[in-house]
């Protein structure tokens, strides 16, 4: 590594001077630049809008009394947030809904790559089935378990029906609990792939002499598993983590088709409630206040796990 | 001791085999139900159970969306155009940002990283109507123009994300040969770099083509006739009286249709980008 | 690894990219700049999707007379037709944005919530049009003393029953007491089918549950509001006509209408015969008679909704034009709103669309009571009380309250309890308003 010279005239590798700076220097500069795009799409784009609402949570808007202005009322919106019982509501259940999803995911995602490492899963074949659901819009996806899950025709009771494991239609989604944990499961369906498929490259990145040199101590598959697999998927699990947090966070479409937050508000969870009083009740401040919370969330959250998980990040890049 | 170990290999295999059988039939059969509703009658699709004599099945759903939704065709056009751009502005500003992140010593690189991560954690719910207030007074409602740059800001954080951590992964003594011999930081990205991380740009690009290509809500907001996309012309067949559920079937099976071909043909190649995107050993 | 010739190449791919971003960019933005042609004058109009109700040339009734009219006032109409669910969000981020986008504007119950952002105009039509439009049809699209929109078809709920399944099991007419209803509908929950079905999956506006229970709410002689603008359902009234509800859930509805988020779940479920009864808008008589989607072709009945303590009472389902203040041509607007008013247009809405005319000329028309037998009943109905209570947070109101009985469906709460939470909620939202 080239210790930086701090007077003009400095020397490269090859002895090349350069009236730029070090090679350090130069190799920043550049960097920045290549940054640079990025950071004014993201600016010019996202941060009058994300700054604008944030500035929207600290006011509030009578669409039926005074149009669409602002009233600026500092944090009485969070205020009144800590005191709702619907936003607290939505707030466990977020909590609740998320943390499953993310387990379930996360596991199931493991199970579905360890299966497509093995031999027999190696065909190109498991590879489509992997992908497909992946792909499919979310609204799409959507309509489709909407259509599934019918209480009348839905082809979920025709064949449990049929199979005689259940003896009359279930309504799926016909109370709050049983509808949240339809959601739930839906969307684990729709966002094991993509997670499988970043494990997927991060088991076959594992260097097999690894494997080599445990079995040579005797290790068997489950011990090969524990102290070599798993260390070693660290990172990558820890990305998935971060991911599928985020995403869990945000989940809205399945909602707004298959519930529209009913029934009772049970499957109310925060971006739902956020849209809803945006959309719906036109209280801009008060939902830019929701949406803020979220961010707040899914920030904290991100700040903890790569905290948390440093030295597993620290080895990807060693 | 070999006999046992035998019945423990037998258990392992019949275990990998009977999950392998689950996986398929958990991922495959919703979307196979998709594809076969889509080819019945309405009749029936309510009866209980379904009826599936041979002439409960027609193309007349088919026809049906077709006929109706003359935008189908435009709307597939529109969201090409926006995927496909998006797609390359995308990989053309991100992968210099992710490279520079990745090795180019830039003065606060984490903080930035946690920036461009952060504007994903916002909900896009709420940032559309300032946003819509924006692109309506550049007068840039309903183009392609404006969902190219929209998306463009959704995908780019992922984009970063991702390449960064295939640089990252990269040893670093390519880079610095190439460095010994004299090329520049450009030269090193370009001939070294970006040739090795062919599977993992690719990887990136089949992602953010197929977030463009799903986007709903942006798309519902900031578009009215000529720009709408294909998930738009979906929505409008979940009818507000009475729902034709093949008919709803079709119109979902056709808008997925080309990303869940593109998504299969390039399987290997995005499974490989994720995987091999750089020198093992 | 890659070859000499293979990183050449990525290097012209780079700059191909670059330009041909940058050129098909700078095309797509001139593209999207729309040009102003000066020879007709544009009407942008946002309506809901056929089959819902929609104007001649979104919907396919009158077109050439369209085509007429926008020769004869030298303009040129373009429709927005959006899915009925996405209308309320673009006109809500259009409104905010202060942009013009339309000219008209399809409402249904969000007249007094917008109300800031249309302009009245109702006192400008002509004497006899306004004369042959029902009085009360402009109670919804009045707020403020200013009548901003015009109702341009009778949409009320009525009863639509199997005569098949009644045929059956010997019953002679429709319910006509909440008692028969009840009555009725445990009676023909058999054979695997159910004696009600609704959709009571959806809290908020105009066809969620809230607005059900209203018209069970006037059956019973109760208001939502009193005449302080606070709530006055706290009572009998209110209690009562959510207890109905419950008893009908418990013995006689389809379970599954808890999930029904949409009316086209539960007409579904009608139309399959699975069903006897429900409430619908009189737009549901046509897809009935489809055999390609119904069951019940030529088996369909309607009736009054059954009678409450009050009488029978149901709810308007209020679709009006209204025009926006940001119009550049009000008065032009006005016309074509007129041209849908058009007897000749209203006549041909019902017998080519199903929706049935708000011109009582119209209705009255043989022609039309033959193309649409339920005119009748509809007609009728529209004699009782029809009020949907329409206020500026209709939607916050009725998802309060939907959600409240949404519990109340489930057992979760006693309709006493119900009527207690949704009538505080509802007093906050009114409070925060004033």
């Amino acid at each position: 590594m080239q210790r930086p010279v701090r007077e003009a005239g400095p020397s490269g590798p090859a002895g090349e001077v350069s009236a730029l700076g070090t090679l350090e220097q130069r190799r920043r500069r550049i960097g920045l630049a290549a940054l640079a795009p990025t950071l004014l799409v993201l600016l010019l784009i996202l941060a009058y809008p994300i700054v604008d609402s944030m500035l929207l949570s600290l006011a509030s808007v009578n669409v039926a009394g005074t149009g669409f202005a602002r009233h600026f009322i500092g944090i009485d919106n969070y205020l009144a947030l800590a005191g709702d019982r619907v936003f607290r509501q939505a707030l466990w259940s977020s909590v609740y809904f998320t943390l499953l999803e993310v387990v379930l995911v996360i596991v199931l995602a493991l199970l579905v790559a360890l299966l497509l490492v093995h031999p027999f899963g190696r065909a190109g074949f498991f590879r489509i089935v992997l992908i497909v659901p992946w792909a499919i819009a979310p609204v799409a996806n959507a309509v489709l378990w909407k259509w599934i899950l019918h209480a009348n025709y839905g082809i979920l009771n025709s064949v449990l029906l049929q199979l005689g494991i259940i003896e009359r239609n279930i309504v799926w989604l016909g109370t709050g609990s049983r509808a949240l944990h339809v959601l739930l499961l839906v969307d684990v369906w729709k966002s094991v792939p993509f997670i499988a498929i970043l494990f997927l490259a991060g088991l076959s990145k594992i260097p097999t002499i690894l494997y080599r040199a445990a079995r040579l101590d005797g290790a068997n598959a489950w011990q090969q598993f524990w102290h070599v697999t798993l260390p070693s998927l660290r990172p990558t699990i820890a990305v998935a983590v971060i991911l599928q947090t985020l995403w869990a966070l945000r989940i809205f479409d399945l909602i707004y088709v298959l519930t529209k937050g009913g029934p009772a508000g049970g499957t109310v969870l925060l971006n739902y409630l956020a849209y809803r009083t945006t959309f719906n009740d036109l209280d801009l401040g008060y939902g830019a206040a929701i949406a803020n919370v979220i961010f707040a969330m899914s920030f904290a959250l991100a700040l903890a796990y790569v905290w948390l998980l440093k030295p597993g990040l620290q080895q990807a890049r060693a | 001791m070999a006999g046992r170990s035998r019945v423990g290999a037998w258990l392992a295999r019949s275990t990998v085999i009977i999950g392998l059988a689950v996986f398929t039939f958990l991922a495959v059969v919703p979307l196979l139900w998709m594809l076969l509703s889509s080819f019945m009658q309405q009749q029936a699709l309510t009866a209980t159970p379904p009826d599936f004599a041979p002439a409960s099945f027609t193309l007349d759903n088919y026809v049906q969306v077709f006929s109706s939704a003359a935008a189908l065709g435009r709307g597939f056009l529109n969201s090409f155009i926006v995927a496909l751009f998006t797609t390359a502005v995308a990989l053309a500003i991100g992968a210099p940002a992710a490279y520079a992140l990745a090795r180019l010593s830039v003065p606060g690189a984490n903080p930035i990283l946690m920036m461009i991560l952060a504007t994903q954690m916002f909900p896009g719910i709420v940032i559309v109507i300032p946003l819509f207030i924006v692109m309506s007074r550049l007068d840039l409602i309903d183009t392609q123009l404006v969902l190219i740059i929209v998306y463009l800001s959704f995908n780019l954080p992922i984009v970063i994300w991702i390449l960064r951590g295939f640089f990252l992964a990269i040893p670093p003594g390519l880079e610095r040969a190439a460095a010994v011999d004299g090329a520049t930081v450009a030269q090193v990205f370009r001939l070294i770099v970006l040739p090795i991380s062919v599977a993992p740009l690719f990887a990136t690009a089949v992602f953010a083509f197929i977030e463009s290509w799903n986007e709903f809500f942006f798309a519902l907001i900031l578009t009215r006739q000529s720009a709408q996309t294909a998930p738009l012309v979906i929505s409008q067949f979940a009818g507000q009286y009475q729902t034709v559920f093949g008919q709803m079937m079709a119109a979902a099976t056709l808008a997925i249709a080309p990303v869940v071909l593109l998504a299969v043909i390039f399987r290997n190649r995005i499974m490989q980008g994720f995987a091999d995107g750089m020198v093992k050993g | 690894m890659a070859s000499q010739g293979r990183t050449a190449d990525i290097g012209r791919r780079d700059i191909l990219k670059y330009g041909a971003a940058a050129g098909s960019g700078a095309a797509l933005w001139a593209a999207g700049m729309r040009p102003a042609w000066a020879d007709d004058v544009a009407l942008n109009v946002l309506s809901p999707l056929p089959p819902d109700p929609a104007p001649p040339g979104a919907a396919k009734f009158s077109e050439d007379a369209l085509k007429n009219w926008e020769k004869a006032n030298g303009a040129k109409v373009t429709y927005d037709a959006v899915a009925w669910p996405q209308l309320h969000d673009k006109m809500a981020t259009n409104f905010a944005s202060g942009t013009h986008v339309w000219d008209i504007v399809y409402m249904s119950g969000w007249v007094p919530e917008f109300a800031k952002f249309t302009t009245p105009f109702v006192d400008k039509l002509p004497a006899d049009l306004v004369k042959d439009l029902p009085p009360s049809s402009f109670s919804t699209v009045t707020w403020d003393g200013k009548k901003s929109g015009v109702v341009f078809t009778l949409s009320l709920l009525t009863l639509f029953y199997n005569t098949e399944h009644f045929e059956q099991a010997g019953i002679k007419e429709p319910p006509k007491t909440w008692d028969d209803l009840k009555a009725v509908a445990k009676e023909l929950t058999r054979d695997g089918r159910y004696g009600w079905v609704l959709n009571y999956g959806d809290p908020a506006g105009i066809g969620g549950v809230a607005s059900y229970w209203m018209c069970f709410l006037q059956q019973a002689g109760g208001r939502l509001y009193g005449a302080d603008g606070m709530p006055a359902f706290n009572n009998d009234a209110g209690v009562a006509s959510l207890q109905v509800m419950l008893d009908l859930m418990k013995d006689g509805t389809d379970p599954g209408s808890i999930s029904y988020v949409g009316i086209n779940d539960a007409t579904n479920v009608l139309l399959a015969g699975k069903a006897s009864m429900m409430m619908n808008w009189p737009f549901m008589w046509k897809p009935a008679q489809d055999p390609a989607n119904s069951k019940i072709v030529g088996k369909l009945g309607g009736a009054l909704l059954p009678a409450g303590p009050a009488g029978t009472a149901s709810i308007d389902g209020t679709d009006a034009w209204t025009i926006t203040s940001t119009s550049k041509n009000p008065d032009l607007a006005q016309k074509l709103i007129e041209f849908y008013l058009d007897p000749e247009v209203q006549k041909r809405q019902v017998i080519d669309t199903g929706w049935l005319p708000i011109r009582l000329s119209t209705l009255a028309d043989p022609e039309v009571q033959k193309a649409a037998p339920n005119a009748a009943i509809v007609l009728e109905q529209a004699k009782n009380p029809y009020d949907s209570f329409v206020t500026p947070d209709y939607t916050q109101v009725t998802t309060a309250i939907g959600t409240e009985i949404q519990k109340a469906l489930q057992g979760g709460q006693s309709a006493k309890d119900a009527i207690q939470a949704a009538a505080d909620q509802v007093t906050a939202i009114v409070k925060k308003r004033s």
